[in-house]
């Protein structure tokens, strides 16, 4: 086994799983923003889980995007994050909606986005471990 | 919102991520086309939001989600030249035009919820 240095992960396919991670922090983000501004008081748990998400979305696009070993740390965290929250919340919403009043990006495996909530963060733990040094 | 003019942009749109998953498929840098064919997208984009704003903020038109919808307007106007910056800033060749189809996509998918909005203040 030749000793091998980290692959940038913005490098190659990584840019294209970039721009979708980009894309989901501003929409998700944005979307927050609004629903907080206007109508937080009819969901406060969604609104809030919302923009939790879309801070996950930056992170994992700021930890991606860079290079070195503390943004690649961020980057897993990031989506390891996203992964156990999509999964959760998926969970819970399938099993209950009393509690969710409004959707979020999360919300049944992230169904209102096409299911993209659920399968990027697995892209993104298979970029990041084949592009780490080994 | 223009019905026509939706129209034309999802076809744009759908066009210019076919033709930049082409390019990656090609192994093809985004050239001087990929460019114009982001300017030609843009420019109809522009257009659109333009009408669109004009009629929310002018008072001629009600929508009960109109900071959203004002917020994806300008978000359907954003992404196209940023995801073309990071598209030509790629140093391996192949990838970059599938930047633009996620770009254009992405945009796609933002004027068809602007789409929706727009109908739901319409009824």
């Amino acid at each position: 086994m030749s000793e091998r240095a980290a692959t940038p992960t913005s490098s190659g396919p990584g840019r294209v799983l970039i721009a979708v991670y980009a894309i989901f922090a501003l929409a998700a983000t944005a979307r927050a923003a609004v629903q907080i501004a206007t109508k937080f008081s009819e969901a406060p748990v969604a609104y809030l889980l919302s923009a939790f998400a879309g801070v996950v979305y930056i992170l994992a696009t700021i930890g991606l995007a860079g290079t070195g070993p503390g943004r690649r740390r961020l980057a897993w965290a990031a989506v390891g994050i996203e992964l156990v929250g999509v999964l959760a919340v998926g969970t819970i919403t399938v099993l209950d909606t009393t509690d969710f009043p409004d959707d979020t990006v999360w919300s049944l495996y992230g169904r209102g986005y096409g299911f993209v909530p659920l399968v990027l963060p697995l892209i993104g733990l298979w970029w990041l471990r084949r592009t780490r040094a080994r | 919102m223009i019905g026509a003019l939706v129209i034309v942009v999802y076809v744009a749109t759908g066009l210019l991520a076919v033709y930049g998953l082409v390019r990656a498929v090609q192994g093809r840098h985004p050239g001087r086309d990929t460019r114009v064919g982001v300017g030609i997208v843009e420019a109809l984009l522009v257009v659109q939001a333009a009408i669109a704003a004009f009629r929310v903020l002018g008072g001629g038109t009600a929508l009960p989600e109109q900071g959203t919808f004002l917020i994806y307007l300008v978000v359907s106007i954003c992404v196209l030249p940023i995801g073309l910056q990071f598209a030509v800033t790629e140093p391996t060749t192949r990838w970059g035009g599938a930047v633009v189809a996620v770009a254009a996509i992405g945009t796609g998918v933002a004027v068809w919820r602007l789409a929706e909005l727009w109908a739901a203040g319409s009824v």
